[in-house]
């Protein structure tokens, strides 16, 4: 059997015992690593610099990207998962032509998924055990939405007499917006804090922004966008989120009118954006991207995935947390920086005073409030924003989560080389 | 300490275990690998003592490294392998060069054998698969697979009880199997204590074991108290346990300076037992459970009666011999050598 993983269980043994997070830095043959990632840029829903392009596109040229910067063969990846929540159908025939169309021949296979806003890291989470269980060796985790084109009010049907007749089962379909200004008046959470909390976000995107921290992770596309004033297509280049906003100030957000309910404390300023964007991460297992050749930028480790009230989707992370680390064994002072989805202000801070985490480490670069948050796409988005991070801090330890409509949260632990 | 010794050497291989036949006093026999059990092939040495000092009577070869051995009970010529391709061998040392029986179910490396010393009808194997496995040397498929779920480094039977099975893994737990109980309930397991976990009673004064989850890689049962058992593993702590009430450990053992690889209670005696480390010192102990109660925690500190350095690479393999005045124990370390020596010599020489 493996003599790699031999020696390194006598060296192991004879180092000593190790801490969870020193155990989770050692290097195996098996671990399922990350050899390319990327992000579009993200833009605003209805006017942004993809407002005309359809989300398959979007999604195909992630792909290509992927390709590129990995120059990966594509014929060695077997399987694609794309995350995706609004499109009819699931996307699934779109994303299979998306694949084509970015260079993979027929043989590399593709599917979506749909678990609401953590379909991306989802996706990334079922490649990647896929490659653990040994079903493939090379697959795509993604995500991709286009709000502009597939957001409203058809993405939920008609509940049944049935549903409608279970209380807890009815209220999956109460908006977020809704239910979440009802927790955060019912957690008392502070229209205050919120805001100072939202425009943290923007400065801190924007900081980013100025300082180039996003060029990394972003893979520009050039695509065809329709001016709405003189109504000419013209052919641009997408290379910056165009939701930073400067001079964002929990003061200015305090002005704001609430969005879902009258004095209420949640408004377009400290919830996150509408948003379209796509995101893709290759991985494989570290002997395969040794043999390949491929450059290593980090490691998957671990998900969970957790259930809560409908009601209260939005503490979905503070309960996904504590259990990806209950399955690590390690802690929150072991992690180096947190993405946690600022789907609303209110329900991200929430969580993270519930847990005890210190804000610093939260989002470094901002979150979907500042930049967006492009439903399917955003797990798949995290990865790369915080790789590219963690390396450039030459930090290593690193935590995605968010909550997921309806009642779910997720959260997943990775490791940066 | 210069007492002397018997010496001989597995040129090109590296024991990883010891066994004294439970037959005869002459007998013993060493599991060994080539290129420190990383690479390469194994060697079965059967060896003989006589006036000539260690004579080798047979030796059998495998593809892969040999991690463990244990005779067989029931005839005197038998031994089985545990080899590093998952394999099982099972030799007698009357047909030379091959196995008489193989038994090839374990997924990864075989890291230990123990044959049943009760009924003498069966035999147990643990695996770096995450198994243990039950065995008749009758048939080549199992009887019964105890599911561990992580690298299981050694298994042993209860010395008194056939149907009670322990074993020791990676994930930090020694887990007690009675084979009575029904299946559906948790494939037999009927306790999992954590080696690491201090207990709810306050340490003896200057003693501070790890406290972290850490590889446990040996164990075995007092032979004269079938409730205690005793683990070593990587913290570099030796720890017994009373299996009646495992809230924590009953005795604790500090002094290796690298991670236990091997202990064995004495056949002898009670309360003594000996162990070998990567640190390459064996080292010969009192669990303290027969001096005078004087401290005030219930857990005992146990003393160090001797430590035996002439290994010069790491110690990984003992065995106490069963017979004559007592005390002789066989040691094999890295260093490609197999020491007998009476330990007698240690406390002696220590006064």
């Amino acid at each position: 059997m493996g003599a790699a993983d031999r020696l390194q269980q006598i060296s192991s043994q004879i180092a000593g015992s190790k801490s969870a997070k020193e155990k989770l830095l050692i290097k195996s043959p098996d671990d399922i690593v990350v050899t390319a990632c990327l992000r579009t840029a993200f833009t605003k829903g209805g006017k942004g610099g993809f407002k005309d392009t359809a989300a398959a596109d979007l999604m195909a040229g992630a792909l290509k990207g992927i390709i590129e910067r990995s120059k990966i063969d594509p014929a060695l990846v077997e399987d694609v998962c794309v995350g995706e929540v609004l499109a009819p159908g699931g996307g699934a025939t779109e994303m299979r032509a998306a694949a084509l169309v970015a260079g993979f021949p027929e043989s590399t296979a593709v599917r979506t998924l749909n678990r609401q806003c953590s379909s991306g890291l989802q996706a990334c989470v079922d490649v990647a055990n896929q490659i653990k269980s040994g079903m493939i060796e090379v697959g795509i985790g993604a995500g991709v939405e286009s709000m502009s084109l597939q957001y409203g009010p058809s993405a939920v049907t008609e509940f049944s007499e049935l549903l409608e007749s279970h209380p807890e089962s009815a209220n999956c379909k109460v908006p977020m917006g809704v239910l979440s200004e009802q927790m955060a008046a019912d957690r008392n959470i502070k229209r205050a804090d919120q805001d100072a909390f939202a425009a943290s976000s923007y400065q801190k995107a924007g900081k980013a922004q100025q300082a180039g921290l996003f060029d990394e992770e972003i893979h520009p596309l050039t695509v065809k966008f329709e001016d709405p004033k003189s109504g000419e297509t013209k052919t641009i280049t997408v290379s910056k989120d165009d939701g930073v906003r400067p001079g964002v100030t929990a003061e200015s957000l305090g002005k704001m009118k609430g969005a879902f309910a009258q004095g209420g404390s949640i408004h377009a300023g400290n919830a996150s954006q509408i948003s379209d964007g796509a995101a893709a991460v290759l991985m494989m297992k570290r002997s395969t991207a040794e043999r390949l050749g491929q450059q290593i930028l980090g490691k998957y480790v671990a998900a969970s995935i957790v259930g809560v009230k409908p009601l209260l989707m939005g503490i979905g992370p503070w309960k996904a947390i504590p259990k990806v680390f209950e399955k690590t064994g390690i802690t929150k002072d072991d992690v180096d920086i947190f993405e946690i989805n600022e789907a609303f202000a209110s329900q991200c801070l929430w969580c993270a005073n519930e847990l005890g985490l210190p804000l610093e480490k939260i989002n470094p670069k901002g979150g979907a409030i500042a930049f967006g948050h492009p439903l399917g796409c955003t797990g798949a988005r995290q990865v790369s924003t915080l790789l590219y991070e963690l390396r450039r801090r030459g930090e290593k330890v690193g935590l995605t989560s968010m909550c997921v409509g309806t009642g779910m949260g997720m959260a997943a632990i990775w490791v940066a080389e | 300490m210069e007492a002397p010794m018997l010496e001989f050497r597995t040129a090109g291989f590296n024991p990883y275990a010891v066994k004294y036949s439970p037959y005869y006093d002459s007998r013993i026999a060493v599991a060994s690998a080539a290129n420190y059990g990383i690479v390469g092939n194994g060697r079965l040495f059967c060896l003989g003592l006589g006036p000539q000092g260690i004579q080798v009577e047979r030796t059998f070869d495998t593809n892969d490294a040999q991690y463990d051995i244990a005779w067989s009970e029931i005839n005197e010529n038998q031994l089985l392998a545990a080899c590093g391709d998952g394999s099982i061998k099972l030799y007698d040392t009357n047909v030379p060069d091959f196995p008489v029986m193989n038994f090839h179910e374990h997924k990864r490396e075989t890291f230990s054998v123990a044959w049943s010393p009760v009924t003498k009808d069966t035999f147990a194997s643990s695996s770096w698969d995450g198994t243990v496995k039950i065995w008749s040397p009758a048939r080549k498929d199992s009887i019964k697979t105890l599911p561990i779920g992580n690298c299981t480094y050694s298994t042993s039977y209860c010395p008194s009880n056939p149907h009670i099975i322990s074993a020791v893994s990676t994930d930090s737990h020694l887990r007690i199997f009675d084979l009575r109980t029904p299946v559906s309930a948790q494939y037999h397991l009927i306790n999992k204590i954590p080696v690491h976990t201090p207990g709810p009673v306050p340490l003896p004064p200057g003693l501070a074991p790890p406290a972290m989850p850490a590889e446990v890689l040996t164990h075995d049962w007092n032979k004269y108290n079938d409730s205690v058992i005793a683990t070593g593993g990587v913290d570099r702590a030796i720890r017994t346990f009373d299996i009646r009430n495992p809230t924590g450990p009953t005795s604790i053992m500090m002094g290796h300076n690298y991670a236990v690889r091997r202990l064995a209670w004495s056949p002898h005696a009670r309360d003594i037992l000996i162990s070998a480390s990567y640190d390459m010192t064996v080292r010969l102990w009192t669990d303290g459970s027969t001096m005078a109660q004087e401290a005030p925690s219930p857990i005992k500190p146990g003393v160090q009666l001797g430590v035996m350095n002439r290994h010069t690479e790491f110690a990984v393999g003992l065995d106490w011999c069963l017979f004559g005045v007592g005390g002789w124990v066989a040691t094999v370390g890295w260093d490609e050598r197999v020491l007998l020596w009476d330990a007698n010599q240690l406390i002696r020489g220590r006064g």
